[in-house]
């Protein structure tokens, strides 16, 4: 095998990544701060590629792509902060018994509902939204056009997120109550609003990923699966509550997946990913970069 | 003493059995389908509801004790009846190492672990298409001649009756108070000396093993495996069901399982918005009362008896 050909399925598995670790960080990002497992994650990508779609086909045309992806976010972070509003806040309102339990019943029923209206509302069919470039070159190496523009609508994305966690008052709220809730209740943050900004950021990165993945991976009811699949894979390789880890693992996965399936074989990608995670549980079960503590 | 109860079990069965008389050929079959998920729901809420280890792989199990049993069958002509306790034992033993896996897990780790233990399983049968057929579906020998489902009511019946009989002692017995002590506070039932350990595999094992029983058991009935049957859409339907019901109490399983089935099957010409319904039904129940239908009976029965007595 010449290299030529190994390196271009190097940047592949690199471009997949970098979207896997998209979906991954917006469930560890929700983790690190309401400390649950958000289950429908898929169903908010599913929400967002369908946004997408129907913002293209029928409202803004194909050229104008790059502005229904921000709006679809945003349609997805207000349902998000709507959802966390009345379905996840009680949890922390009063004296509830069993969290975890009650945050994977809300949000396996959620995965449910959102699935199942998605059908009714729009039918069991595939869309397919129309292509946002045509094929590119990085350097040598020729890359679909769609490919490239979700790797740099992710970078994009990503950079936004690291600014607003970094750099702003809300953002060191967020950083504040993921290191400790009461501390930050001390100083004067409102720690119920916080987390509805947390779950609202969270879900509106799984439908960037919705939204920049449709014209590849198209858009159906349950087109969030396999994204999901990917970003707990991810969360348990890197560590839950890690950010740097979700990357890491991310890009891991992806060339992992891309070598192994030009290497050993290509009907067995799935499995890869899987295997890894299986191992990690194993030796390692906080993950590369997770909490010491695996007590949650 | 062990009359006795052989007497209970014979008369609740001799109760139920001649429920099938008023009803036709196809809503034998549903009613059928509804003992399986009766089975699934109880031996669930075994793991999740009674010792508190929120597992999601039970579907996994019912998938395993199918596939092995019709494997066995089909490749080394094992008789079916001989078959179907292979597949439940597999089951407990693969329970036993995914409950030793999560021993030391928590709620959250525990759920992502079994997740992806399930998942792993579906990719496995859907990619070891030599042996499973893949997506195509392995079509399995039907356990009898006919295909009456008036004659598999029978044995479903007799399968649900005993299952939850067992299920039933184990959680009114010493191991019931175990498991409930563990699923309340773990460190302090073992620092009153609850093997905790022991007990939650034991749990697992049990759980899994009827997972198997009835995952064989249906796969026989039915006649097709698919890895679908993997897929986490029934895992959730699993937990529709026990919620509806009523989970950590024991007759919730099985009063949801009938309750969501039926309905299912009587909403059927309105397609997916039943799925959206049940959802949104639980997500209310979950708000409101979380002891399910269960739970709700037994705050209205008080209330309506001191109405009548007044």
């Amino acid at each position: 095998m010449d290299s030529l050909l190994l390196s271009q399925y190097l940047i592949a598995g690199i471009v997949i990544g970098i979207i896997y670790a998209l979906m991954a960080i917006g469930i560890t990002f929700i983790y690190s701060i309401m400390k649950m497992i958000n289950w429908s994650m898929g169903e908010f990508y599913m929400m967002g590629s369908y946004l997408q779609y129907f913002l293209v086909v029928y409202f803004l045309g194909a050229h104008l792509w790059f502005v229904g992806i921000p709006l679809s976010m945003a349609v997805v972070f207000g349902v998000g902060m709507i959802i966390q509003r009345y379905l996840l806040r009680p949890m922390f309102v009063g004296e509830m018994e069993r969290k975890d339990e009650y945050a994977t019943v809300i949000t396996v029923a959620l995965m449910v509902f959102f699935r199942n209206l998605a059908v009714v509302l729009a039918g069991p069919n595939q869309f397919a939204p129309p292509d946002y470039a045509g094929p590119t070159h990085i350097g040598p190496l020729p890359v679909s056009g769609n490919r490239f523009v979700a790797l740099i609508g992710t970078l994009v994305i990503l950079g936004l997120f690291y600014l607003i966690v970094k750099k702003t008052w809300v953002g060191k709220a967020l950083r504040g109550s993921a290191q400790n809730r009461v501390g930050i209740q001390t100083a004067g943050v409102n720690v119920l609003r916080v987390d509805q900004i947390a779950f609202g950021i969270g879900v509106s990165l799984a439908a960037a990923a919705g939204a920049l993945l449709a014209p590849i991976f198209l858009v159906w009811p349950e087109n969030g699966a396999v994204a999901t699949m990917k970003g707990f894979e991810i969360i348990v390789i890197g560590g839950l509550g890690s950010i740097p880890g979700s990357l890491v693992a991310g890009l891991l996965l992806g060339v992992i997946e891309s070598l192994g399936s030009v290497l050993i074989s290509p009907s067995f990608k799935d499995v890869y990913g899987f295997i890894l995670v299986l191992a990690i549980l194993t030796i390692r079960p906080t993950g590369l970069f997770g909490e010491r503590q695996r007590v949650a | 003493m062990a009359g006795r109860h052989i007497i209970f079990l014979a008369a609740v069965y001799a109760f139920l059995a001649p429920i099938p008389l008023w009803l036709g050929e196809y809503f034998i079959h549903v009613v059928n389908v509804s003992l399986y998920y009766v089975i699934m729901a109880a031996s669930w809420n075994l793991i999740a509801g009674y010792t508190g280890q929120f597992s999601l792989a039970h579907h996994a199990f019912a998938a395993m004790g199918g596939y092995t049993s019709a494997l066995l069958v089909i490749h080394s002509g094992l008789p079916i009846l001989l078959g179907i306790p292979v597949g439940g034992l597999l089951a407990g033993a693969v329970g036993f190492f995914l409950g030793t896996l999560c021993l030391k897990m928590r709620a959250i780790y525990l759920g992502l672990a079994t997740w992806a233990f399930a998942e792993s399983f579906r990719i496995t049968l859907s990619m070891g298409y030599r042996l499973t057929r893949g997506d195509l579906g392995l079509s399995t020998p039907t356990l009898l001649a006919t295909g009456q489902a008036l004659h598999y009511y029978y044995i479903f019946l007799l399968l649900a009756v005993v299952g939850l009989y067992s299920m039933y002692r184990i959680v009114s017995s010493r191991i019931g108070y175990y498991m409930r002590a563990i699923r309340d506070d773990e460190e302090a039932a073992l620092s009153m000396g609850v093997d905790t350990v022991k007990w939650k595999r034991f749990v697992f094992v049990v759980s899994s093993f009827w997972a198997g029983i009835a995952g064989a058991f249906h796969g026989h009935y039915i006649g097709l495996l698919s890895p679908v049957a993997v897929d986490f859409n029934e895992m959730a339907i699993l937990i529709i069901m026990v919620i509806t019901g009523g989970l950590r109490t024991f007759a919730g399983p099985i009063i949801g399982a009938v309750f969501i089935e039926l309905l299912s099957e009587f909403l059927r010409e309105y397609g997916q918005i039943r799925m959206v319904l049940f959802a949104f039904m639980v997500i209310v129940l979950m708000r409101v009362n979380r002891d399910g239908m269960v739970g709700l009976g037994r705050r209205i029965w008080p209330a309506l008896k001191a109405y009548v007595k007044r």
